[in-house]
């Protein structure tokens, strides 16, 4: 590669740029952008989101973190994002490294490449920035001269099979073991020492987690015999954890998109962590415990968002907003305050049974679109053991009342392929769909649509049903097929998983460090974007798994034993593995466990292992 | 109270949809703190409108945009605030109170200037130049063909060419260019240097346009006016 000056880039991609889809994805001159002087900041970092702009920008945890590192004077960030297929053909075509949006210098110039790990299915994307950069996949084949790679998410609480490509991980809260990190990679500007030596020290930043200090050995079956970590590394790598989220950093100035992106509001954390418990959820493990926000750090917060971003609309956000204590004050202090200006407030994750149909009615005057509830399982067997907590009884209501008010679309999230799940818990969905739609007829709305979404159920890492394999793909479509033809009626529409994807999801989202080689082949063999369906290649990644003799149902459909030793053992979420066990044990008893935030302690682990607790406002 | 702002759409604001444009401005304006109207209805939106799209990566000189406000405000006032909280190039360049009767700017605009930049392939004289421009020009009919999804469709280009210049500058071709523009469609500047490289074997190179819109207007029996002068 020849001309690589910022200005040489920006000449090059100028020339093309209106041919390609959505130029503005890649000029990063956005309102409140943060283009800081490399002379004057110690340590460059830049924020790599594996997936387009509009996805990139709707992620909370990236402003977040490219404001806060932003904040301090010493340090610097930018971001890059997956450039989608027609501008990497544009960028491979000419010889352009990928480079970052605010300084248009080459991704391979920065100190830090920090990835943030979504969603399994961007790992390709992963790699393939790095090829697009000029650095080298392998970490074993980078110089002193190439940047640290690093990646943090939820994904990293099974980082294995991205050990090869990724020289530390960050696992939990970044706000605080961040800036720790980039202060050590300044110190390594400074007066560097070796490789091994500055990893050793980043190593001591909690929940830094570095791969090459713990060693893996297998069993003649392919099954994990031992993790074992060097001398000096602690066994289980304990996630960060912010404990006062109230006083905690958070930006309301964040950068504002030309183009319209996926969340394309401001977008305000009320709450961290989500202890209803249900079973299948990773979210509701690894963020734990629940911190809430005090109502006058927000409503200043939203008055501070609305000077600096000029948006119309607010989402509080967090995992399960409806839970959260003070919401009545917030949303009407935030209508009182801005509601003149045309600002409306929008509830994303509203829980069924912490419903207020009133509440939904004000924050949604304006857009009647639809309403959206997630029974996730048919019966209330099966909605027992995800620990989902809701009744058909609590679903019917929410319905009733939306319908009263003037909604004409429902839609209802659930999973297939769930742990003991059977031809009942299918009929289930029917059944519940039906009467939900007759609810609506009953109530003499017409032109209903009640929408049936079915997703494919995928066992995560540090969650109960982690040893549970994933149900195997035939009998999975089989059901898809079954519910295609029960829900055929004018006022219900089914859309559901491909099965496919998920599949790989699984296998990734339970995989070791045997799958980076796969990872790494099936990049070279074209796979990008393989959570969009129109890229995804299953073919390449069933071939990918043939040529490198690796099984794809050991992965993902294998039950494992407790006595196992799990590829993510050495990560810490917090939560014991004790209480993982017993959870998975009353799962398959049918029995609840209730939400320890208004009752008394489940047990999980964190507060006491980690001298936090839960901060509730309300 | 009822404005019409001329500004600029250059340098990295050339980027911007046209789509995403109307966003820009709404939330410049709120971020300014000046009230807007919003339409009635379930989904209020802001009184914002435009004229004729600008494609994407084509710089604009002299935009029009109408916004609606809440109540009077001082002009100067609105147009200083406004730009404060404009992303790099846009710039307001002029605005002025409009009758609350005034036709909009689509209803009005019906002309549109171009600069057109555009290297040689081969060497051209003048005189090569000139009487290729004035051969075209000369034409009654000009037949060009769109691709589409569709397939292609052929065209008569001519009747909306209203102006056509050009002068050599070293190594390149700069051209003058008017159009007509309307509803029922109009001519792309460079769909025009197409036919001209074709239809008159004027070597130059596509590839490498850089074109501008110096200009919208009214254009009414050989006379033209910006739309801010009238209504």
């Amino acid at each position: 590669m020849s001309n690589n000056t910022a200005a040489d880039i920006r000449r090059q991609v100028e020339r093309f740029l209106p041919k390609v889809l959505k130029p503005s994805r890649y000029i990063g001159s956005e309102w409140n952008v943060m283009k800081k002087d490399w002379a004057k900041t110690d340590v460059q970092m830049v924020f790599a989101f594996p997936d387009v702009y509009e996805v990139g920008m709707s992620h909370l945890g990236t402003r977040i973190l490219y404001h806060l590192v932003n904040s301090f004077p010493e340090f610097l960030c930018e971001r890059v994002f997956t450039p989608w297929v027609d501008m990497e053909k544009e960028l491979r075509d000419r010889e352009i490294p990928l480079y970052a949006l605010e300084s248009f210098k080459p991704i391979k110039e920065f100190d830090v490449v920090g990835f943030t790990l979504q969603y399994e299915m961007s790992f390709t994307n992963i790699l393939n920035m790095l090829d697009l950069a000029g650095i080298p996949m392998r970490t074993e084949e980078r110089g002193p001269d190439d940047p640290w790679v690093i990646a943090g998410g939820p994904c990293a609480y099974n980082p294995e099979p991205l050990v090869g490509f990724i020289d530390f991980f960050l696992i939990g809260e970044s706000e605080e073991q961040l800036p720790e990190v980039l202060r050590l990679v300044g110190e390594q500007k400074k007066n560097p020492v070796s490789r091994k030596e500055f990893l050793r020290k980043v190593a001591q930043v909690q929940g830094v987690y570095v791969p090459e200090f713990y060693h893996i050995t297998y069993k003649e079956d392919g099954r994990i015999e031992k993790i074992e970590a060097e001398e000096g590394f602690p066994a289980l790598v304990e996630k960060a954890i912010v404990p006062d989220l109230d006083q905690a950093y958070f930006p309301t100035d964040p950068v504002v998109p030309y183009l319209e992106i996926v969340h394309d509001r401001m977008m305000l954390e009320v709450m961290r962590g989500c202890s209803r418990g249900c079973r299948f959820c990773q979210a509701g493990m690894i963020y734990r415990p629940v911190r809430e926000r005090s109502p006058e750090t927000l409503l200043r917060q939203t008055e501070e968002l609305v000077r600096a971003t000029g948006y119309d609309q607010i989402a509080l956000t967090s995992l399960s907003t409806g839970d959260y204590s003070c919401i009545q004050p917030v949303v009407q202090g935030i209508l009182e305050k801005h509601g003149e200006e045309g600002v409306g407030v929008s509830l994303p994750s509203l829980r069924v049974d912490s419903f207020d149909v009133d509440l939904a009615e004000t924050v949604q005057k304006a857009r009647k679109s639809g309403m959206t509830f997630a029974p996730e399982a048919g019966s209330q067997r099966l909605r027992d053991v995800i620990n989902k907590g809701v009744e058909e009884q609590n679903l019917l209501e929410a319905a009733e009342a939306a319908f009263k008010k003037g909604w004409s679309t429902i839609k209802l999230y659930f999973m297939v392929g769930l742990p003991t799940e059977t031809q009942a818990d299918i009929d289930g969905i029917v059944d519940l769909a039906k009467k939900v739609a007759n609810l609506g007829t009953k109530l003499g709305r017409r032109n209903i649509t009640v929408t049936i979404s079915t997703s494919v159920f995928v066992p995560k890492s540090h969650t109960p049903f982690q040893w549970e394999p994933q149900e195997a793909g035939s009998s999975v479509e089989l059901k898809q097929r079954y519910l295609r033809e029960k829900l055929r009626d004018r006022r219900l529409k089914y859309n559901y998983h491909d099965m496919s994807t998920s599949y790989l999801e699984a296998v990734f989202a339970k995989g070791d460090r045997k799958l980076a080689q796969l990872l790494e082949w099936a990049v070279k063999h074209g796979c990008r974007f393989d959570g969009w369906s129109d890229q995804f290649k299953e073919d390449v990644w069933m071939e990918g798994f043939k040529e490198l003799g690796l099984d794809p149902h050991f992965y993902a459909n294998r039950a494992m034993d407790y006595d196992d030793v799990l590829p993510w053992e050495h990560i810490g979420s917090g939560v014991s593995k004790q209480f993982l066990i017993e959870e998975h044990h009353r799962a398959l008893q049918e029995a609840k466990t209730i939400d320890c935030r208004h009752n008394d302690c489940t047990g999980c682990g964190v507060c006491p292992s980690r001298g936090v607790q839960i901060e509730l406002k309300g | 109270m009822r404005l019409r702002i001329a500004y600029t759409k250059i340098e990295d604001a050339r980027y911007i949809a046209h789509l995403d444009l109307t966003r820009v401005f709404e939330r410049a304006i709120r971020r300014s703190g000046i009230h807007m109207s919003y339409s009635e209805g379930f989904n209020p939106r802001p009184k914002i409108s435009f004229g004729f799209a600008l494609a994407v990566g084509t710089e604009g000189e002299r935009e029009y945009v109408d916004v609606e406000l809440r109540e009077d405000v001082d002009l100067g006032e609105v147009l200083a605030r406004v730009q404060e909280q404009l992303p790099p190039g846009i710039r307001l360049l002029q605005g002025r109170a409009m009758d609350p009767g005034a036709k909009s700017l689509m209803a009005v605009l019906n002309a549109a200037s171009y600069r057109i930049r555009v290297p040689m392939a081969l060497p051209i004289q003048d005189e090569r130049l000139q009487e290729a421009v004035g051969a075209w020009l000369g034409r009654e009919h000009v037949t060009f063909s769109r691709y589409s999804k569709k397939g292609p469709t052929d065209k008569d280009i001519r009747p909306w060419v209203k102006h056509l210049e050009g002068k050599i500058q070293g190594d390149e071709v700069l051209f003058d260019l008017e159009v007509e523009m309307g509803n029922s469609g109009s001519v792309r500047p460079e769909e025009v240097l197409a036919s001209l490289r074709e239809l008159e074997n004027l070597p130059i190179e596509l590839d490498e346009l850089q074109v501008i819109r110096t200009g919208v207007h009214v254009s009414y029996e050989g006379g033209k006016s910006s739309p801010i002068e009238i209504g």
